[in-house]
């Protein structure tokens, strides 16, 4: 803000000719500060709707929890803390390299912001891919909202029941059925996963081909510019996802332990001791309808974000923003960084229960 | 027909009256309209949808109206009914009221009043009116698809098992409530940023002063309305079990949520109309307005309180008594406010000169039926009488003294006043009046019934009645009709003006505030030069000439003869 004071009183006072004409500064501005702090007072007031439209969604999580305590204590189990805790850090870098990126457009630094909007870039689809592991695990779980729900208890049942049928059921071949089940489950994880990881290696390739052909092409500037942010986002994801199942399945291989194996996949051990105290209230599923409508909303303003992350790198491509112009910059940044606040409150009302 | 000074005589002492080429001929073809980025265009855009949306629930209300004749059918099956009442509800607030003063008008008027070449974010001003247009099409499409019949409040738990088109409708509210969202961001962000040297805070018109404290509730209670209907969409759409109570959830938390920002949301239809009223009675009582503080302190904090006020909807849903309390307590002071407007109003006509023209006769009667609705707000408002009038036509005649007798009369007010600015025409005044008398006159004969109805026990939304409320409900119906043809006389009052109607000069009431100092209607950028702002309610700084027709500056006025003085009075 300072910078845009300074910068456009130095400006004006050395340049009289472009005062009319400069195509920077709306036509209905008297000057750049204005623009700039009509713009900055403009998004403010957007982060409070913002803020104002999640707080329904909080709102109503306050509400549940506090008249269904055990509902949250219970299904919050269920949740990958390691996952969780692996995208705040992502966005929190993302944060740090959209506020450089600032930096960089005040300093006027095209190259070093190109270089953070494109790391932001990537680091929102790596959340996402984490994100659809997450969602697809949970989908195979049966862990859905209020209405599809089905109470891994019973899945568990089912599974021993399954194996009680098949004949002896000694209780090392009941685990083993257990076991079984779960990496059936886990398999489908990934072959729905795979599907989606399909879909975007296509996109990589036909976008990475497109960057290639028509990156030294002056004309093509923006197109080329479009490709190479599908190809970032769509790469984010796929390493996104890729890790996340590669983290799971290390995870899992690792020591699978009775307790591990009668609950699903992604609960911990110190939970399973202590299932006989916590019985599986009746609105389990509540929770994963809290989980859902939050994270989901959450991940909408991410792709949002993407598009307007994308939208300045564009932008940047053609020079568009200078030390007296980089606006747009601030402003997307200071909607990353509400987005990002967002998930910090997210993270532990949701999974860091107990 | 008075001569009126034009852009092409350059040496008239007077400031420009009328220009060749003004906003609304400086281009042509559609492209220049849809695509425009000119506030007033866009205004216009918004006044035109508005307008047929309002004929719109108008016939829908005409409709209920006719199958009320009778406790028998007449027109309507039960069914029918009740989705025309909800379609009637959802129209009128979402469509008609929550736009027309602040987007419509407001966008006109605004950046005008303030000396400014346009809001803040043109690009933002159009979009938002697409978005209006696109929430528009989902209503008519939920018509199309089998109409949608829980009321305009789409209570839980009816709607979600009800089959009618509840998401489509949902889905409109959303957008619409977006529309809203960016208008009051805009408005906001303009008057913070925009505002001309020499206008400070407290020298603004009191119109702005409304514009902004409506803004203020439109960014901080519609996102509440937002993310409540996208919950009920979900609701709907995948069973989640937050306002289900099959599946465990809370169908009184909706209300909460509702209400949190539809309350508020009333405010957003009042308080721009008070405004107008401000700056009317101001004009035409040819005054400084009495109080100018308190009223617009007044406003802020209506804004405000409003948003503490929400349980009052809920007396019989539930509530814990202390709850019920605290919540009837903060509803009376609520409005305290309004009543501290009224008084300023009344203080301002008093030894005014007052004109009656047709701006003046509409508020007037909002004054009028602003009063009823009010203080019928505060039988609402105390728990006892509520129990027995909840949910009754009581409440019904209650909101549309304040919605229709208020609001909308605010917005014809309104449209009166600054008719001559936005089209650089004027009206017949004659057929205005003709038609505020019929809109007053119907009014009340179509609600005041409904006081009489609601206390004696006829529930709201019913599709028939004992048959001793009948003498009642024929009476309201009447009334229906004659508002219903004196709306359809006062927009023919106005368009036909727009063809046959005498050229209108710069300032033809007298009003003191930056929009007059512009011609009529104003150019495209509205000024050259940004004009100095003073106090926008000294009369006595403008002073009548025949000659043009219209009021000018003492200072251009000089000797000339035939001058009048601020007050309208002719000098001897
Ligand atoms: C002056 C102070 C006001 C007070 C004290 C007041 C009080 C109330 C109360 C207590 C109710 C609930 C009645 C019930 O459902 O049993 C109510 C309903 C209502 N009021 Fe007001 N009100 C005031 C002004 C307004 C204004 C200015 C508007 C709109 C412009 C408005 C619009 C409504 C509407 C639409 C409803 C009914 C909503 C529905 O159930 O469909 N009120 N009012
Ligand atoms: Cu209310």
């Amino acid at each position: 803000m300072n910078t845009a004071a300074t910068t456009t009183t130095d400006d004006h006072a050395d340049s009289h000719d472009h005062e009319h004409h400069d195509p920077r500064l709306a036509h209905h501005f008297d000057s750049h500060q204005q623009q700039f702090d009509t713009g900055k007072l403009g998004i403010w007031l957007f982060l409070v709707t913002e803020v104002l439209f999640f707080s329904g969604l909080f709102g109503f999580y306050a509400v549940y929890r506090s008249l269904h305590p055990e509902v949250f204590l219970y299904a919050s189990q269920f949740l990958d803390t390691v996952l969780g805790a692996a995208n705040t850090v992502v966005l929190l870098f993302s944060s740090l390299t959209m506020a450089w990126g600032v930096r960089c457009a005040q300093l006027g630094q095209t190259r070093g912001l190109m270089v953070c909007l494109v790391v932001t870039l990537a680091c929102a689809a790596i959340f996402l891919g984490v994100k659809s592991f997450e969602y697809t695990e949970k989908a195979h779980h049966g862990l859905l909202w209020a209405g599809m729900y089905h109470s891994p208890e019973h899945h568990d049942a089912a599974a021993a029941d399954g194996a009680a049928g098949a004949g002896d059921h000694a209780h090392d071949e009941a685990a083993a059925a257990g076991d079984h089940g779960d990496d059936e489950l886990f398999e489908k994880t990934k072959h729905t996963l795979s599907y989606m990881t399909t879909v975007l290696w296509v996109v990589i390739v036909i976008s990475g081909i497109a960057l290639g052909l028509l990156f030294k092409n002056p004309n093509k500037k923006t197109l080329a510019t479009v490709a190479g942010c599908v190809l970032v986002s769509a790469a984010g994801m796929v390493i996104g996802a890729y890790s996340s199942i590669g983290y799971h399945h290390f995870g899992h291989a690792e020591k699978p332990t009775d307790e591990e194996i009668l609950m699903a996949e992604t609960v911990p051990a110190e939970y399973a001791a202590q299932k006989e105290k916590v019985p599986e209230p009746k609105l389990a599923g509540t929770f994963f309808s809290v989980y859902f409508c939050m994270t989901g909303l959450h991940a909408i303003h991410i792709i949002g974000g993407m598009i307007a992350i994308s939208w300045l790198i564009v932008r940047t491509a053609h020079g568009a923003f200078t030390t007296y112009y980089f606006g747009a910059v601030d402003f997307v940044g200071l909607y990353w960084h509400l987005v990002d606040l967002i998930w910090i409150y997210l993270f532990p009302l949701l999974y860091l229960i107990n | 027909m008075a001569t009126v000074v034009d852009s092409s005589n350059p040496k008239s002492d007077f400031p420009i009256q009328y220009r060749e080429l003004n906003y609304l001929n400086c281009s042509k073809g559609w492209k220049s309209w849809f695509f425009t980025l000119d506030h007033k265009r866009i205004g216009i855009m918004y006044l035109i949808g508005v307008t047929c949306a309002f004929f719109l629930g108008g016939l829908f209300a005409v409709l209920l109206r006719t199958e009320l004749l009778s406790p028998a059918r007449i027109l309507l099956s039960a069914d029918g009914y009740n989705q025309m009442f909800t379609l009637h509800g959802a129209i009128m607030t979402f469509l008609v009221i929550i736009p027309g003063v602040p987007a419509a008008i407001g966008n006109i008027i605004l950046p005008v009043m303030l000396g400014a070449k346009d809001v803040a974010f043109p690009r933002m001003n159009l979009g938002s009116f697409y978005l209006w247009m696109f929430g528009a099409a989902f209503f008519l499409a939920a018509l199309a698809l089998g109409g949608l019949d829980t009321g305009w409040t789409f209570y839980t738990p009816y709607s979600i098992t009800t089959s009618t088109a509840v998401i489509t409708a949902l889905l409109g509210v959303f957008i619409l409530g977006f529309s809203s969202i960016f208008t009051g961001l805009n408005f906001i962000v303009t008057i913070h940023t925009m505002r001309p040297p020499g206008m400070t805070w407290f020298k603004m018109p009191l119109f702005l002063w409304a514009l902004y404290a409506t803004a203020l509730i439109q960014i901080l209670a519609t996102p509440v309305l937002g993310i409540t209907g996208l919950l009920l969409v979900v609701e709907r759409a995948f069973h989640i079990g937050i306002f289900d109570p099959a599946l465990g959830g809370d169908p009184v938390l909706f209300q909460h949520f509702f209400w949190f920002y539809s309350h508020p949301a009333v405010y957003v239809m009042i308080l721009p109309a008070m405004g107008v009223v401000s700056e009317v009675i101001a004009v035409h009582s040819r005054k400084h307005i009495f109080g100018y503080r308190f009223i617009a302190y007044s406003s802020i904090a209506i804004a405000i309180f409003g948003f503490l006020v929400w349980g009052h909807h809920m007396f019989v849903s539930g509530q814990s008594k202390v709850v019920a309390v605290v919540f009837s307590a903060i509803t009376f002071s609520v409005s305290i406010p309004s009543a501290i407007k009224v008084f300023n109003w009344l203080t301002t006509m008093y030894k005014g000169s007052i004109r009656f023209t047709t701006a003046m006769c509409y508020a007037l009667a909002f004054l009028f039926i602003f009063s009823i609705g009010g203080l019928t707000g505060l039988f609402l408002a105390t728990l006892a009488t509520d129990i027995h009038l909840h949910d009754t036509y009581f409440v019904v005649a209650h909101f549309h003294y304040v919605m229709m007798g208020s609001s909308l009369v605010g917005l014809f007010a309104a449209v009166h006043h600054w008719w001559p600015k936005i089209t650089g025409k004027m009206f017949s005044e004659f057929w205005g009046r003709i038609a505020c008398l019929g809109v007053f006159l119907g009014f009340n004969l179509t609600f005041f019934p409904q006081f009489l109805l609601g206390t004696r026990g006829m529930p709201r939304r019913y599709y028939t009645y004992l048959p001793e409320f009948q003498n009642l409900h024929i009476l309201s119906t009447c009334g229906a009709y004659l508002l219903g043809l004196s709306s359809a006389l006062m927009a023919a009052t106005l368009i036909y003006s727009v063809y046959r109607g005498k050229k209108a000069p710069a300032n033809p009431w007298g009003g003191a505030s930056l929009e007059w100092q512009c011609s009529s209607p104003p150019p495209a950028n509205n000024f050259d030069h940004p004009p100095l702002a003073g106090d926008p309610y000294i009369m006595e700084s403008v002073v009548y000439n025949e000659e043009i027709g219209g009021y000018v500056p003492v200072e251009c006025q000089g000797a000339k003869k035939g001058s009048v003085t601020a007050s309208g009075d002719k000098e001897a």
